[in-house]
């Protein structure tokens, strides 16, 4: 999460009358940045994943399986084995960092992956998994096998990092936590969750504080109850407390935050609790940065659905797969007014979404991209559009930045608003980093030579690390194939919002319909239609390569239709529409790649194959039916402790046999369904 | 020029032959026989849409060439006559402001009209090309030649597969054109790496196992290792940098190697869904240095008959050959085939494909 800078943190009421003096200089640096930064050229393709796990307290003697809530010790026990640094360098050692969850940690390669395909390989790997005890054979694998590896070898024995989106009981009537403490603190406020669920430092209890102080009540996560046999409809969430007076906001559940058939939840820990998988890529420069941004932006939802893994809130299955609304809710700030539940009197003006949403724009000055692709409501700042024309940005990206900063800084310390520092970004990034869409833009820093990139942020954590290496390969791929076919996914930027929303749905990855653009290519460069709008070589010389094509004509409803994400990922069966699987295989017809790899490369496209037809289940789908196959299950759309506790267990299990390398084979309980015979 | 082009087009309307004005494409070999040599290109195709895509099932390169190959055609053949067409507008209105004669510029209106009413085809010579005593199919543009970033941006790879129907002696001649064409369309001053793909080898079977026993009794060691040398020169003449094979299984490569003075660097094979390459290979690759690389190129990458129906009469083909069956139309003769040259150039630290592409040498022989 990055900016862990230590000060004063300004309470709501205070930061608010800081928020424009923040938006001011913000718009100065980011001015600064994109002045020196628009002319950087051929930066290497290099990327980034990043693994977020719960770390849970599990032991087959004990009947609870808890949150751990040690990640301060743990990441002190990770900076201070000096034997790490020196055993896993050569490649660089991995970076474990704090997440807003206090039982959360995230890891990240220690140095970017580039694109030479053995590295590809090295992905895997790096994340796995080995049980670390104090033998010498096993530090000797620490070598390969690290990430997860490194993690769990600075736990207590029976703690275990796992990547399941969410805790199933996190906020659960008991004990969830260890250690344990009371609900209803002075900072969340919530009866769900105590505030040492968050990360201690500073800015993450300041965070949720703030934005549930500029909302005006707390946050509510409402997601829809999974209707079973033998569930009670209408629905009546049994864990609401309506008779709770700690706080004012005690009163929201009394008027009406936690309507019938909706589990409800009111706390940022709920959201931000979840682990996801991003993916940030470096571009050539700015031009490919924005129309990589573009081109991704619609497979956002896509690959949402196709990594589904989020089937259980609060003890309760519900009935959406994915966990991307409920973070979305989780820290939505939004006043009254915003909302347009108020006539607007004191906020500028009504936004439709939250910090947390799909992206709203599309930013690149590419002739393919049409008018009619943009959201002719979207809301900006004009006043900030000027200065950043003024500045001298092009109309778009000032739009995309406008847009940004209709938002309010929500953490704000003291000591930063004394002096403008233009050769740091720290304002710039209070806006920029809290606008959590399913893409980022993200300008270069300030102090280092780091290129434009773009982070890819809509993936569910898969449960093992050969899942979440088949995605990130797989999107890295698909990058290169978008750059190297030049590919257009072009679709009206409201459309991938609605495909957001279907990709909730239960099973949307079988049982759903997506808007998709029907032809991805570009028509043919006619003969003399001179190069494109690449790089220059340096003494002038053409190529025949890219050249722009004549602006799109016909009406932009004719572009796209609904697919499956089986059509999209593996084509249609007509014939029309190739799939994504099929262009990275033609596009991994056309370079070197030495056999190994090419076999490895192709099972992770298998995987992800077998998921989009059915093959496979996602993650969600097998949480789903391990409930339902649970002798403790009483098909009530209760996850109770007995089948959390069996469930985080045989997650543990596959993880484990994940670590010695031995295949998922005989795990029972539908793993078979899950992970085939990878 | 423009004044043969438009006597061209007159002509041809009339149904002469293009052979008239062609002059010099034919070279006597001695006796009777007369040749002509045909190079076919595709232009850049990673952006040019679905010809790059390889359908389930029928995802072989020979359908990358022939599709490709068979919608540059089209293109061309749809550019070059637009732009003839707005030749001949400007022609004619020059003619007429100059006083020449109206029938010319008429005739030449009527003639493009005839084509596009009737879905005919342009003139073979609007959108092919004479040069160097070969006939250009399509014409190429050399000044939109080259890569948009400095060629030590690039790994260029060029695979290039000797075809069956080819004279042996002359595949070092083969080579040296197929190479030099690439360097053209590129502007490179060399190539990254060169793979030969010889005729009769394949590594296919059920499994690699079988692939690797099949193979060791396949094609002509002694015509390979010749071929090879003409192969070193290239390297040795700065062309190539690395030079490599395809095809080779862990019997035939341990031969080779033997008799080698540069050493292939590298041994693409053909792997299936079992992805177990032949230990004896993997080892025997792993001793020597020589990395193996994947691909799923077809060995029969080029038919004759498919050439022929590229270029001949019937529908969707480009109509430079004369129909079989009444003669008429285009050029004469028995077409072969000889190679196919396919280029890659891909941004090294980046990865993406900036252009890749095919070239194809044939010849036609009348006698």
């Amino acid at each position: 999460m990055g900016l862990l800078a230590l000060g004063t943190a300004l309470d709501w009421p205070e930061a608010k009358t800081k928020a424009h003096h923040v938006r001011a200089w913000g718009i100065k640096q980011l001015l600064e940045i994109w002045n020196k930064a628009k002319v950087k050229e051929r930066d290497a393709m290099l990327w980034g994943d990043e693994v977020e796990y719960l770390v849970v307290t599990y032991s087959k003697d004990d009947p609870k399986v808890l949150l751990s809530l040690r990640q301060a010790d743990i990441l002190a026990a990770l900076a201070g084995d000096k034997d790490l640094a020196k055993e896993v360098t050569p490649p660089a050692s991995p970076v474990f960092h704090p997440e807003f969850g206090r039982f959360m940690l995230e890891a990240t390669p220690g140095k970017p992956w580039g694109i030479d395909f053995k590295e590809l390989l090295h992905v895997e790997p790096d994340m796995k998994l080995r049980y670390v005890h104090q033998s010498a054979r096993v530090r000797i694998l620490l070598l390969t096998r690290r990430r997860r590896a490194i993690a769990k070898d600075h736990m207590l024995p029976n703690e275990y990092p796992i990547t399941l989106t969410t805790f199933p009981r996190i906020g659960s009537p008991g004990v969830f936590t260890e250690p344990h403490y009371p609900v209803s603190g002075p900072k969340l406020r919530s009866q769900f969750v105590p505030d040492e669920i968050a990360n201690p430092h500073i800015r993450f209890p300041t965070l949720a504080a703030n934005i549930r102080s500029r909302r005006g009540r707390k946050v509510q996560v409402n997601v829809p109850v999974f209707r079973d046999e033998n569930t009670p409809w209408p629905w009546k969430d049994p864990t609401v407390n309506y008779d709770l007076h700690n706080w004012p906001e005690d009163d929201d559940v009394r008027n009406g935050a936690a309507p019938d058939n909706f589990i409800h939840m009111d706390a940022m820990a709920f959201g931000m609790g979840s682990c996801c998988l991003q993916i940030t890529f470096q571009a050539k420069n700015i031009t490919e940065g924005r129309k990589m941004y573009d081109q991704l932006s619609p497979l956002g939802p896509i690959l949402l659905a196709l990594t589904a893994a989020t089937p259980i809130y609060k003890g309760f299955l519900a009935d959406t797969d994915v966990r991307w609304n409920q973070i979305s809710k989780a820290v939505d700030d939004r006043t009254a007014e915003e909302l347009g539940e108020k006539p607007l009197q004191n906020d500028r003006w009504r936004i439709p979404k939250s910090r947390y949403a799909s992206n709203s724009t599309y930013i690149s000055e590419d002739p393919r991209l049409r008018e009619e692709y943009l959201d002719p409501n979207l809301v900006i700042d004009p006043e900030i559009k000027q200065q950043l024309l003024d500045g001298g940005m092009d109309d778009r990206l000032a739009t995309h930045f406008a847009h940004l900063f209709i938002r309010d800084p929500i953490v704000i310390f003291n000591e930063d608003l004394e002096v403008l520092d233009l050769s740091k970004t720290d304002h710039f990034e209070n806006i920029q980093s809290t606008n959590w869409q399913h893409m980022r833009f993200k300008p270069p820093p300030a102090d280092n030579n780091i290129g434009w990139r773009v982070e890819f942020r809509p993936m569910e954590i898969q449960i093992t690390d050969f899942e979440n290496a088949a995605f990130s390969v797989f999107m890295v791929l698909i990058t290169r194939v978008i750059l190297s076919f030049d590919l257009n996914f072009y679709i009206p930027i409201t459309k991938v919002d609605e495909n957001m929303e279907t990709a909730h749905k239960r099973d949307a990855v079988l049982q759903e319909k997506f808007w998709f653009r029907r032809n991805l290519f570009s028509s043919r460069p006619s003969r003399g239609s001179g190069s494109g709008t690449n790089t220059p070589r340096s003494g002038g010389g053409g190529s025949r390569a890219n050249s722009r094509p004549p602006s799109p004509v016909g009406p932009v409803e004719d572009e796209y239709k609904l697919m499956t994400v089986n059509e999209v990922i593996n084509g249609d069966e007509e014939g029309e529409f190739p799939g994504l699987i099929p262009l990275v295989e033609s596009y991994l017809d056309s370079v070197n790649v030495d056999v190994a790899t090419r076999c490895q490369l192709a099972r992770y496209l298998d995987l992800i194959r077998k998921r989009a037809n059915g093959e496979l289940w996602t993650a969600a789908r097998w949480i789903r039916e391990f409930v339902k196959g649970h002798e403790g299950y009483r098909r009530d759309s209760v996850v109770s402790e007995e089948v959390n506790k069996d469930l985080v267990g045989k997650v543990i299990e596959i993880g484990e046999r994940e670590a010695r390398g031995e295949g998922f084979k005989g795990l029972g309980r539908g793993v078979e369904k899950l992970l085939g015979g990878f | 020029m423009r004044f043969l082009k438009l006597l061209y087009l007159l002509l041809v309307d009339t149904g002469q032959s293009i052979w008239l004005f062609l002059p010099g494409r034919k070279k006597r070999l001695g006796g009777k026989r007369t040749m002509a040599k045909l190079i076919l290109s595709t232009g850049n195709i990673v952006s040019g849409g679905p010809s790059i895509i390889r359908k389930p099932g029928a995802y072989r390169s020979n359908l990358e060439l022939t599709n490709s190959l068979r919608s540059n055609f089209l293109a061309a053949q749809e550019d070059y006559a637009t732009a003839a067409a707005d030749d001949e507008a400007q022609d004619g209105k020059l003619h007429a402001n100059g006083g020449v004669e109206n029938g010319a510029a008429k005739s030449n209106g009527n003639a493009l009209h005839v084509n596009t009413e009737t879905g005919g085809r342009p003139p073979v010579s609007v959108w092919t090309a004479e040069e160097d005593g070969a006939l250009y199919v399509p014409r190429i543009d050399w000044s939109e030649a080259g890569l948009q970033e400095e060629p030590s941006q690039y790994s260029i790879t060029v695979k290039l597969f000797f075809l069956p129907s080819a004279s042996v002696e002359r595949r070092a001649q083969f080579a040296k054109e197929a190479l030099d064409l690439v360097l053209k369309e590129l502007d490179a001053p060399a190539i990254d790496l060169l793979i030969v793909s010889f005729p009769g080898m394949s590594f296919e079977g059920d499994c690699e196992w079988e692939a690797d026993r099949h193979n060791a009794v396949q094609g002509n060691d002694e015509q390979e290792l010749a071929t090879w040398a003409a192969i070193e020169d290239l390297h040795r003449a700065g062309l190539a940098k690395s030079i490599g094979l395809a095809e080779f299984g862990s019997e035939k490569l341990a031969r080779f190697l033997q008799r080698v003075q540069v050493r292939p660097s590298v041994n693409q094979i053909n792997i299936k869904n079992c992805c177990n390459v032949p230990p004896p290979l993997t080892k025997l690759a792993k001793e020597e240095g020589i990395e193996l690389l994947a691909h799923s190129d077809c060995i029969d990458i080029l038919p004759e008959g498919t050439l022929r129906e590229l270029l001949g009469q019937g529908l969707g083909g480009a109509g430079i050959l004369a129909d079989p069956e009444t003669g008429a139309g285009g050029l004469k003769g028995d077409l072969a085939p000889q190679w196919v040259a396919k280029y890659t150039a891909v941004v090294r630290d980046r990865g993406v494909i900036e252009n890749k592409g095919y070239f194809a040498g044939a010849e036609l022989t009348e006698g």
